[in-house]
């Protein structure tokens, strides 16, 4: 039942096919336009157990999912991230959300199985200018982040580029597309997207208001709730924005399927303008 | 100062929103259970079919969730429930009488036995004995004796919930 109206809403266009799940609101950054407010002295760090992104995972397969992301919050707070993130390929398609920042010489041989199902690391980099880059992300990202990326790409790890724009200009975003050329990383795999006016985004007066139909909806499920899409849990003065929120309940995730469905068929059909490809 | 969040009908979760009047107003205590929409998707109408005329007329159930209330001392459901209790049909000396500011000895018999079957049945329900149900059951039915204790239960919770949340009382 569940499933059939899942796959109705999809050829519909009414939602997407993948299931969002925000792993932790810990973050190691402080980024200025951060959705949730994330950062490394957050009093409520909020996470999803391993087990319960496991079992969230395998009911969507059931359910007719398609694929997962897995954001946050920065994934790689959590201990026991890399082996997680290995299972959720292993279950479906799984693109992970991370800054980049944290792959040690000891993280990095444990993310080494990544190359064998089907998982990306989709590394977030603003910009090729070190300096202009971790104004945005914080002090020595774009280091950190330069470092990473052709070690993961050496080990056979699928890796993919997220550029959120501010007031980047095409000249700059043009250098920065030859840069992740250089590292492995083709224009097919880097994404570009604005900033969503929410959470400190929206604090801090930056970024685009989304419009009802400007992003479509992707449950998303956090340890606060299920959600309409990934842009909608977000945080302003520490406090979690409900206005989205679809679902307290998220396990079993047919419950919050069905109310994710029940308010995806009164809105109107629209189209993902949150992301594009270069 | 509420403890939890009153969230404006805009701020609501999208599931939760209906729950609002067509001005977009809705009350003090509807818009703090938002916070929560899968179980108001039960509990509000589990909440309108209790307190509702039933096989109770309202004025009787109004009078117990007066009472009650007084008992636990909620000032939201108080200055909720004593205007729809005087618009239900109860007696302004009624009503001053279940909120101890008149004597409960002036009430009706029928009313003044419920008002001490609800206060064994709030304050010392294992005290309650077959003496005090033989003469309740006087007055109702078996069936109405269940219903009224159901307006009792709810109503405590909601007392509770109310106090502990500092849920401020509608204007």
């Amino acid at each position: 039942m569940t499933q059939a109206a899942l796959r109705q809403a999809v050829e519909e266009g009414r939602c997407g096919e993948r299931l969002w799940l925000y792993a932790t609101y810990h973050c190691n950054l402080a980024c200025v336009y951060c959705l949730t407010e994330s950062h490394p002295g957050i009093r409520n760090r909020r996470h999803l157990p391993a087990q319960t992104m496991i079992g969230l995972a395998e009911e969507a397969r059931e359910l007719g999912f398609g694929s997962l992301g897995v954001t946050g919050g920065e994934l790689f707070m959590l201990p026991d991230a890399a082996e997680t993130l290995v299972e959720l390929g292993s279950i479906l398609p799984t693109v992970a959300l991370t800054n980049g920042t944290l792959f040690t010489d000891r993280l990095l041989p444990r993310l080494e199985p990544l190359a064998r199902v089907e998982a990306a690391l989709q590394i977030s980099l603003d910009s090729p200018d070190p300096a202009r880059n971790d104004q945005l992300r914080g002090p020595e990202n774009f280091a950190k982040v330069a470092e990473a990326i052709p070690r993961l790409v050496e080990r056979g790890i699928d890796v993919r580029i997220a550029t959120t724009v501010d007031d980047q200009s095409e000249e700059e975003l043009g250098r920065l597309c030859e840069l992740h050329r250089t590292w492995g990383v083709t224009d097919d795999d880097h994404i570009v997207r604005g900033i969503v006016r929410r959470g400190r985004a929206d604090l801090e007066g930056m970024g685009v208001e989304p419009g009802p139909t400007d992003i479509l909806p992707e449950l998303t499920i956090t340890a606060d709730g299920a959600f309409l899409h990934a842009f909608a849990p977000t945080v302003r003065n520490g406090v979690t924005d409900v206005d989205l929120l679809v679902s307290r309940q998220v396990t079993p995730l047919a419950g919050a399927v069905s109310r994710f469905l029940g308010v995806v068929a009164d809105q109107p059909v629209g189209t993902d303008a949150a992301a594009t490809f270069t | 100062m509420s403890r939890v969040r009153l969230l404006e009908r805009d701020d609501a979760p999208l599931t939760a929103r209906g729950f609002f009047r067509d001005d977009g107003s809705a009350s003090p205590l509807t818009r703090s259970l938002v916070n929560a929409p899968d179980l108001l998707e039960t509990f509000m109408p589990f909440l309108a079919q209790i307190y509702a005329p039933g096989s109770v007329d309202l004025a009787t159930k109004e009078l117990v969730i007066v009472r009650v209330s007084q008992l636990n001392a909620c000032r939201y459901c108080l200055a909720a429930h004593r205007p729809v209790a005087l618009a239900a049909g109860v007696p302004q000396e009624q009503v001053d009488a279940v909120c101890d500011e008149a004597p409960l000895a002036a009430l009706p018999e029928r009313e003044r036995t419920l008002v001490e079957w609800v206060d064994r049945y709030v304050l010392d329900p294992g005290g309650m004995d077959d003496e005090l149900v033989a003469r309740a059951l006087d007055h109702f039915r078996d069936d109405q004796l269940i219903e009224l204790a159901v307006v009792a239960g709810v109503t405590q919770l909601l007392n509770h919930y109310c106090t502990a949340f500092a849920i401020p009382p509608p204007a």
